[in-house]
C-alpha cells in the first residue's frame, strides 16, 4: 500500500487544520460564542450540522488515498533478491472510504439494472442450460447470488436489514455513549445531533451488509453501482463548496478592506476591478476558463502520473476558477462594512492613539467583518454544489472519470423516456445533492440570523 | 362611569410582560388624562415609559404581553374591544405622535396623502373636500406653505415640518386624547421649544387630554401640567407640575431634578496660560457636480473659527446639529485636513504634521466620544482597549506596569479593578464612558476633546460622569474642549463658551456672560428653551 | 440627472476596456493560437502546415500587439489585438471558427430568448410577490415557519431537476406540451409554455423567500406603527404601506436583470432545443468555438452594465427620496 496525496487532499486538509486553529482562537470571543451557541440553541441547528458534519466526515475519508500493491505474478518472484521485492501498484487509486464501503464499488455488472434487481435491464443473447440461444434478462453478477430461488428475495432482504440494524443500534450505542457521558448537563439539545447520528450510522451498517448481496440503488450504464457513485459525489460536492470560498477568501477580504479603510484610489481600483469582473457573464467566464485549461492539461499529458491526477488538476482548477471568479459579491461586502466600521468612533479613537493602519486592520476591522466572511462561506457553499451539477451538465465541470452528482444527472438526463424509465440514477444524485444543500441552506439561514447585525436589532427592542 | 366625571382617558394597574419569560415589564401603572391638561410619564430609558403607551394604544410588539388592567376611553375597557372595533378607536379617540418623525413617516408618500388617509379611515371626507381639510390642518399646526407641502415628500420637509405634519395627521380627526411619545427628542433645542408650544397651545384649543412622554425633565418643567416619575417599570411619584420640583417626594425624582442647570453658580475664568490656539481654521468639504465631477463649490463645515484654551480650563462649544463643531474637533485631532488656517499646541502648528510627526502630540491631545458603546471595539476586552494608547505611543511601560496602570486607571474613574477582564457589552452607558475616560487619561494627556460625551446617558448617569470630569480636572490640571448641544450642562462645567452657528462661532465668552447676557440672536435662542428653575 | 447618465456611459468604457483585455489576455496570451489549432484540430492531424493553414484560415497568423511587417497605423490594426478584440467595439464580431457570420447569428437569435426568459421574469415576478404576500399575511404563525421551510427546500433543488421533472411529469406522462422545439409561427405559444413554468416555479423558492424578508423588514419600520396608530387594518397596511415600500428593493434590484433576458437561459434552451443566444453559447462551448465565446462575453457586459446604468435610474423613479447627481 502506497500513500498517495493528491492536491485536492492537501488542500482540504489544510482548510480543516486552518478552520480548526481559526475556531479555537475565537473560543474566548464573547460576541462570536454567544451567536454560535445561538445557532446550536435550536434543534434544526444541531439536525443540519451533524448533517453536514457526516456530508464533510465523508469527504475526508474518501480524501485518504492510497494505491494497493498488485499481488506479483509468482513467476516473477520465483528467485529470492532485492530487485524481486519491487512492489508495483495498482493504477486505481483507492481511498479510506472505499475500504469502509467494503468493495462496494468493485461490484460491476454489465449495465443498467433497478434498484435490489436480480436481473439486468437489457436483454442479452445467451445460451440456456440446454445451449440454445435465447434473448432474455441475464442474471447479474453480484445481486442474488446466495438465493436459491428468487421469490427468497425480498424476505432476505428482510431477514438481513433486521441483522444490520441490530448491528447499527449497537455500534450507535457505543459510538454515543462517550458523547452522552460528556455533554449530558449542556443546555444545548443534543439529543437532536445524536438521533441524527444514530439514523447515518445504521443506515450506514445497513448500506454496507446490504450492498454485499444487492445493488440498492441500482446500477448504471456502465454498470457501476450507483450508491456508490453517489458516495463518491459527496467528496466532489463538499470539497468544491469550501475549497472555492477558500481560494477567494483571501482576494475578497484584502481587496475589500483595503478599498474600505484606504478609500481615494485604491477604492477607485478595487471597484474598478470587481465591477469589470462582475460584468462579465459569470458562466461564460467560467466555461471559457476552464476550456482554456483542458487545453493545457491535454498539451501536457506528462505532469500527471496517473489518471487520477489529471482528473485531480481540473478540479482544483475549477475550484480556482470559481473562487477568482466569485469574489465581487464578498469583495463588495467588505468593502461596504469596512467603510462603515472605520466610521465608527472606536476606529476614530484609535487614529487618535496614533495606531498604525496594520494594527487599526488587523485589530479593529477584520475581527469586526468575520460575520460577513462566515455568512458568505456557509451561503456560498451550498450554491456552489448546486453550481457544480449545472457546470458538468455544460460540460466544463468535473473531469468525467472523477465520480461527481453532475456527472451522474448529465449521465443520466435522457433515460426518464425508457421504457420503463431509468429514474434510479437521477434519484440518487437528487437524494444525495438535497440533503446536503438543504442542510447547508437551512444551517446557514440560522448563521445569518445569528450573525447579521440587521436580525440582531430586531431582538434587542423593548 | 368615567365619561361622567369627565376624564376622557383612565388607566388603571396596567401591566406589561415578556410573553416568552413571564418578566414583569411594567406593573401595576394607573393614572388619569384630563382635557386640556399635558401629563407628563417621565423616565430614564428602559423605564417603561414608551411600553406603557404602546400597551393603551394596544401596539405593543409581539413579545410583550399585557397582563392585566384596564384603559378605559369613554367609559369603554379598550381591552375588552374586538381588534376592528380597536381599529375605530386609534385615530379617532385615541391619536398618537412618534419620537422620530422621519421614520415614522412613510417615506413614498406624500404628506398630503399621509394626513388624508387617516381622515379617510375615520370621516367621509374624499376628493376636494378631503385635500382641503389636510391643508387647513397643516396651517394649523404651522407648516408654512401648507397648499404646496401637501405634495412634498418627508424627506423634503424639515425635522420641525416632520413633526408638525405628524401632529396634524394626530389631529385630523379631532381626537380627546393625544400621546406624545418622546415628540421632541430627535429635534434640535430651538425647534424643540417650537413643537413643544404648539403641543401646548392645542391642548388648551383642542380641549386635548395629552400624554407626553419623556426623558426631559426641562420639557415637563416647560410643558407638563401633571407628572408621573415611572422607574423600573413602576409609577413611584405623581403631584401636579409645581409641587414636584418643589417638593419631590423621592431621592430619585430629587436625583432628576438636580441634573437640571442651575444658572446663578459658574466657574469663574481659570488662569490664562493658552494651551491651546485656533485662529481662523477652516474646513471645507468639496460639492461635485456635472459629467466630470468638478468641485464647483465646498461645503464650508468650519468656516474660520478662532478660539483658544488655556490650561487646566473647560471650553464649552454648543451649537445644534450640523453647526461644524465635531468637525472643528476632529480637525483638532488631525484626523480631518483643514482647508486654511492655523491650530498651535503650546504654540507649536500641529495642523500640517505627518502620521509621524504628529504621534507625540497624540499623547497629549486626547478625545471621548459620545456613543460609549461605538467608541470601544466589541472585542477587545476593556482592559486592552484602555492599553491601546499606551502601547501605540510606546509608554516605556512593561507588561506587568501597565497592568498595574490599567488597575489604577480603573479605581480612578470610580471602576473595580478586576473589570479590566471584561468585554464592553457586559457594561452600562455610564460605566462605559468611564472606561473612555480612563483610556483617554492612560496616556497623561493636557487636552481632552469631548465630543458630547453625555448626550447618550440617560440624565442621573450624566450628572455623576460629568462630576468626574470636573474632578479629574481639579486633579491633573487637564483643559477641555466639551463640545455639547445642551446649554443646560455647561454652568457648572465651563470657563469659557463659544456659541457655534454653521460653521462659525457667533458669540464666545466667559459661561457667565454668555448664559446670563447673551448678544447674539442665536444664543438668546437657544437660551430660551432652557428650562429654569428656582432653586429652593 | 442627465449629467449623471452621461457620466455612468462614461465610466462604463474603462469597465468595457477591461473587459476585452481580461479575454483577450485569456484567449490569446495565456493559450497561444497554437494551441487553439491543436486542440482544434484534434491529436491526429497535428503537422506544422496544417497548424499553419488553420491560423491563416481563422486569422490567427498575425502577432498580438505589434506588427513589425508594417509602418504606420497598419502595424497596430494588423494584429490579433485590433482584429480580434478591438473590433468589438464596432461589433464587428467576425467569423465563428466554424465560418458563420456571429453578428448575423446573434440577431437571429435573441427573439427565441426574449421568446422564454422575457414572461418567465414577468411572471416570475408576479408570483413571487403574490406567494411572499401571502405568506407574510400569516406571519409568525405555524403556516409561516413551513413556507419557509417549503421555500429552502425548493430552493435546495438543482435547476437541473426542474427542467428534468417537468419535461417527464407534464409532457412525456401527462403529454400536454411537446417535450421540446420551437417555431417562430402562432404556434409558438404551445413549445414556450413548459419552459416558462420551469422558470416560474424553479424561482418561487427563493424570490418568495427574499421577497418576504423585504416585505418583513419593511413590517419592522416606524411608519407601519404610525399607520397602526391612524387606525388602519392589516390588510390595509400590508398593501398601502408596507408593498409600496418593498416594491422600491424589489424592483430595483430586478432591473438589473432586463438587459440580460437578451441572453437568454443556457439550461432551459438546451434542454427544450430553443434556438436562442443559450443555447449558442452552450453550443459554443461544447464546440470550443472560442469566437463565439468571446462576442458573447462583449455583449453580456454591455448588457450588464446597461442594466446598471437603468437600476439607477430606476431608483429615482421608484424612490422620491433618491435624486441621482
Amino acid at each position: 500500500m502506497k500513500p498517495i496525496l493528491l492536491w485536492s487532499d492537501t488542500l482540504v486538509f489544510l482548510l480543516v487544520i486552518t478552520l480548526v486553529l481559526f475556531f479555537y482562537r475565537l473560543r474566548h470571543d464573547p460576541q462570536t460564542r454567544e451567536r454560535w451557541s445561538q445557532v446550536f440553541s435550536t434543534r434544526l441547528g444541531m439536525v443540519t450540522f451533524t448533517v453536514i458534519l457526516t456530508y464533510v466526515g465523508i469527504a475526508l475519508l474518501d480524501s485518504l488515498h492510497f494505491r494497493k500493491a498488485l499481488d506479483t505474478p509468482a513467476a516473477a518472484t520465483g528467485d529470492t533478491g532485492a530487485a524481486a521485492q519491487e512492489v508495483f501498484y495498482n493504477n486505481k487509486v483507492s481511498s479510506v472510504l472505499d475500504v469502509l464501503l467494503g468493495g462496494m464499488g468493485e461490484r460491476f455488472e454489465r449495465t443498467y439494472s433497478a434498484p435490489f434487481a436480480l436481473l439486468s435491464f437489457e436483454k442479452k443473447n445467451m445460451k440456456d442450460e440446454q445451449g440454445r440461444a435465447v434473448r432474455d434478462f441475464p442474471p447479474l453478477e453480484h445481486a442474488g447470488q446466495h438465493l436459491a430461488d428468487p421469490a427468497d428475495k425480498w424476505p432476505d432482504v428482510l431477514a438481513r436489514s433486521g441483522t444490520a440494524l441490530l448491528w447499527g443500534i449497537l455500534l450507535s450505542a457505543l459510538w454515543l455513549a462517550p458523547q452522552w457521558l460528556l455533554l449530558r448537563h449542556s443546555p444545548h439539545p443534543w439529543h437532536a445531533s445524536w438521533a441524527v447520528q444514530a439514523v447515518v450510522l445504521c443506515l450506514g451498517v445497513w448500506a454496507v451488509s446490504i450492498s454485499r448481496y444487492y445493488h440498492i440503488l441500482g446500477t448504471d450504464l456502465g454498470g457501476a453501482d450507483v450508491l456508490y457513485q453517489s458516495l463518491k459525489g459527496v467528496r466532489t460536492g463538499v470539497l468544491l463548496g469550501t475549497l472555492s470560498t477558500l481560494i477567494m477568501l483571501p482576494i475578497a477580504v484584502t481587496l475589500g478592506v483595503m478599498a474600505g479603510y484606504f478609500k481615494g484610489w485604491v477604492d477607485d481600483l478595487v471597484q474598478y476591478l470587481y465591477t469589470t469582473l462582475s460584468s462579465i457573464p459569470g458562466i461564460l467566464l467560467i466555461a471559457a476558463s476552464v476550456l482554456l485549461f483542458q487545453v493545457y492539461i491535454d498539451l501536457n499529458p506528462d505532469f500527471f502520473s496517473i489518471g487520477m491526477e489529471k482528473a485531480d488538476a481540473r478540479f482544483i482548477a475549477l475550484c480556482f476558477i470559481l473562487g477568482v471568479t466569485s469574489w465581487s459579491t464578498l469583495c463588495r461586502l467588505i468593502r461596504a462594512e469596512t467603510l462603515k466600521i472605520s466610521q465608527l468612533e472606536y476606529v476614530q479613537a484609535a487614529h487618535a492613539f496614533g495606531v498604525s493602519h496594520t494594527r487599526i486592520l488587523g485589530r479593529h476591522i477584520l475581527p469586526n467583518v468575520v460575520h460577513i466572511i462566515m455568512i458568505t462561506f456557509v451561503l456560498d457553499f451550498s450554491a456552489l454544489v448546486l453550481a457544480e451539477a449545472v457546470l458538468s451538465y455544460i460540460g466544463v465541470g468535473i473531469d468525467p472519470s472523477m465520480g461527481s452528482w453532475g456527472n451522474m444527472i448529465n449521465g443520466a438526463r435522457s433515460e426518464l423516456s425508457r421504457q420503463p424509465p431509468v429514474w434510479w440514477t437521477l434519484t440518487g444524485a437528487f437524494f444525495f445533492m438535497f440533503a446536503l444543500v438543504l442542510a447547508a441552506n437551512l444551517f446557514s439561514d440560522l448563521v445569518r440570523d445569528a450573525f447579521d447585525p440587521r436580525s440582531g436589532r430586531r431582538r434587542s427592542e423593548t | 362611569m368615567s365619561q361622567a366625571t369627565g376624564i376622557p382617558m383612565r388607566v388603571t394597574d396596567l401591566s406589561v410582560a415578556l410573553a416568552e419569560t413571564g418578566e414583569s415589564i411594567i406593573k401595576d401603572v394607573s393614572f388619569d388624562l384630563h382635557p386640556g391638561k399635558i401629563f407628563a410619564l417621565v423616565g430614564e430609558s428602559g423605564s417603561g415609559k414608551s411600553v406603557t403607551s404602546l400597551a393603551a394604544m394596544r401596539l405593543l410588539p409581539q413579545a410583550l404581553v399585557i397582563t392585566g388592567g384596564a384603559v378605559q376611553v369613554a367609559g369603554e375597557d379598550l381591552f375588552d374591544l374586538s381588534e376592528a372595533q380597536m381599529q375605530r378607536v386609534r385615530g379617532r379617540q385615541v391619536a398618537m405622535i412618534f419620537q422620530n418623525a422621519m421614520t415614522a413617516l412613510n417615506p413614498v408618500q406624500t404628506a398630503g396623502q399621509q394626513v388624508a388617509e387617516t381622515l379617510r379611515l375615520h370621516t367621509p371626507l374624499r376628493g376636494d373636500a378631503l385635500r382641503k381639510r389636510v391643508v387647513q390642518l397643516f396651517a394649523e399646526v404651522g407648516i408654512p406653505d401648507p397648499d404646496s407641502r401637501f405634495s412634498f415628500y418627508p424627506h423634503q420637509l424639515s425635522g420641525g415640518q416632520q413633526q408638525r405634519v405628524m401632529i396634524a395627521m394626530a389631529l385630523a380627526c379631532e381626537p380627546d386624547i393625544l400621546i406624545a411619545d418622546e415628540p421632541t427628542t430627535a429635534l434640535d433645542v430651538t425647534i424643540q421649544e417650537q413643537v413643544l408650544a404648539l403641543v401646548r397651545d392645542l391642548a388648551q384649543s383642542r380641549h386635548l387630554a395629552v400624554l407626553l412622554i419623556t426623558h426631559d425633565m426641562g420639557v415637563v418643567r416647560n410643558t407638563a401640567d401633571e407628572v408621573a416619575v415611572m422607574y423600573r417599570g413602576e409609577i413611584i411619584e405623581q403631584a401636579p407640575v409645581d409641587d414636584f420640583f418643589h417638593n419631590p417626594q423621592q431621592a430619585y425624582s430629587q436625583r432628576l431634578i438636580d441634573a437640571l442647570p442651575d444658572l446663578s453658580h459658574f466657574q469663574s475664568a481659570a488662569v490664562d496660560e493658552p494651551l491651546l490656539r485656533l485662529e481662523d481654521v477652516k474646513v471645507y468639504f468639496p460639492i461635485r457636480k456635472g459629467v466630470l465631477q468638478r468641485v464647483v463649490d465646498y461645503t464650508r463645515a468650519v468656516d474660520g473659527v478662532s478660539l483658544s484654551i488655556g490650561r487646566g480650563e473647560t471650553y464649552a462649544l454648543v451649537g445644534e446639529s450640523g453647526s461644524g463643531k465635531s468637525t472643528l474637533g476632529r480637525a483638532i485631532l488631525n484626523l480631518e485636513d483643514i482647508a486654511g488656517g492655523t491650530i498651535q499646541f503650546q504654540g507649536k502648528p500641529i495642523h500640517s504634521l505627518g502620521r509621524r510627526d504628529m504621534l507625540p502630540f497624540r499623547k497629549r491631545i486626547q478625545v471621548i466620544f459620545q456613543n460609549p458603546f461605538s467608541s470601544m471595539n466589541p472585542r477587545l476586552t476593556v482592559g486592552e482597549i484602555i492599553a491601546e494608547g499606551m502601547l501605540s505611543l510606546g509608554l516605556g511601560l512593561d507588561d506587568m506596569e501597565r497592568q498595574e496602570r490599567i488597575g489604577q486607571l480603573l479605581e480612578r474613574v470610580q471602576l473595580s479593578r478586576d473589570l479590566g477582564q471584561r468585554y464592553p457589552h457586559e457594561f452600562s452607558g455610564g460605566q462605559l464612558q468611564r472606561v473612555a475616560i480612563a483610556r483617554a487619561l492612560a496616556v497623561e494627556p493636557e487636552l481632552i476633546i469631548c465630543d458630547e460625551p453625555t448626550s447618550a446617558l440617560d440624565v442621573s448617569i450624566r450628572a455623576e460622569v460629568l462630576q468626574l470630569l470636573q474632578q479629574l480636572q481639579r486633579e491633573f490640571g487637564v483643559s477641555y474642549l466639551f463640545i455639547t448641544h445642551d446649554l443646560s450642562i455647561i454652568p457648572s462645567l465651563a470657563h469659557h463658551v463659544g456659541v457655534m452657528q454653521r460653521g462659525k462661532i457667533v458669540e464666545q465668552g466667559s459661561a457667565q456672560q454668555i448664559l446670563t447676557a447673551p448678544r447674539h440672536p442665536y444664543t438668546q435662542a437657544l437660551l430660551a428653551s432652557v428650562p429654569r428653575i428656582d432653586r429652593a | 440627472m442627465f449629467a449623471y447618465i452621461i457620466r455612468r456611459v462614461l465610466y462604463a468604457v474603462p469597465i468595457l476596456i477591461g473587459v476585452n483585455l481580461l479575454t483577450f489576455l485569456l484567449f490569446f496570451v495565456v493559450n497561444s493560437p497554437d494551441d487553439m489549432a491543436v486542440s482544434q484540430l484534434g491529436e491526429k492531424y497535428v503537422t506544422p502546415e496544417a497548424i499553419a493553414a488553420w491560423k491563416t484560415k481563422n486569422g490567427y497568423d498575425k502577432p498580438l500587439f505589434l506588427n513589425a511587417s508594417n509602418t504606420g497605423l497598419e502595424s497596430l490594426t494588423d494584429t490579433i489585438f485590433f482584429t480580434k478584440s478591438v473590433k468589438l467595439f464596432a461589433f464587428d464580431f467576425g467569423r465563428s471558427e466554424s465560418g458563420r457570420d456571429i453578428t448575423s447569428d446573434v440577431s437571429t437569435r435573441m427573439w427565441p430568448s426574449l421568446a422564454v426568459a422575457l414572461p418567465t421574469f414577468i411572471i416570475g415576478i408576479w408570483v413571487n410577490i403574490c406567494v411572499a404576500l401571502l405568506v407574510v399575511m400569516f406571519h409568525a404563525t405555524r403556516l409561516d415557519r413551513w413556507a419557509v421551510f417549503l421555500f429552502v427546500s425548493l430552493m435546495s433543488i438543482s435547476y437541473l431537476f426542474y427542467i428534468i421533472g417537468g419535461q417527464y411529469l407534464v409532457a412525456k406522462t401527462w403529454k400536454l406540451v411537446p417535450i421540446s422545439g420551437f417555431h417562430a409561427d402562432g404556434q409558438a405559444w404551445k413549445f414556450l409554455i413548459l419552459p416558462v413554468l420551469v422558470g416560474v416555479v424553479a424561482g418561487i423558492g427563493s424570490g418568495a423567500r427574499w421577497y418576504r424578508t423585504l416585505f418583513l423588514e419593511e413590517a419592522n419600520q416606524d411608519y407601519v406603527r404610525t399607520a397602526r396608530a391612524k387606525g388602519a387594518s392589516e390588510i390595509s397596511i400590508l398593501f398601502r404601506h408596507i408593498l409600496p415600500n418593498a416594491l422600491i428593493p424589489i424592483l430595483t434590484g430586478v432591473v438589473v436583470l432586463i438587459p440580460s433576458l437578451f441572453m437568454g437561459g443556457l439550461l432551459i434552451e438546451s434542454f427544450f432545443g430553443i434556438p436562442g443566444l443559450g443555447s449558442y453559447m452552450l453550443d459554443a462551448i461544447k464546440s470550443q468555438d472560442f469566437a463565439i465565446v468571446r462576442s458573447m462575453v462583449f455583449i453580456g457586459s454591455i448588457l450588464y452594465i446597461f442594466g446598471l446604468i437603468l437600476t439607477d435610474i430606476s431608483y429615482t423613479w421608484a424612490d422620491p427620496r433618491v435624486r441621482l447627481s
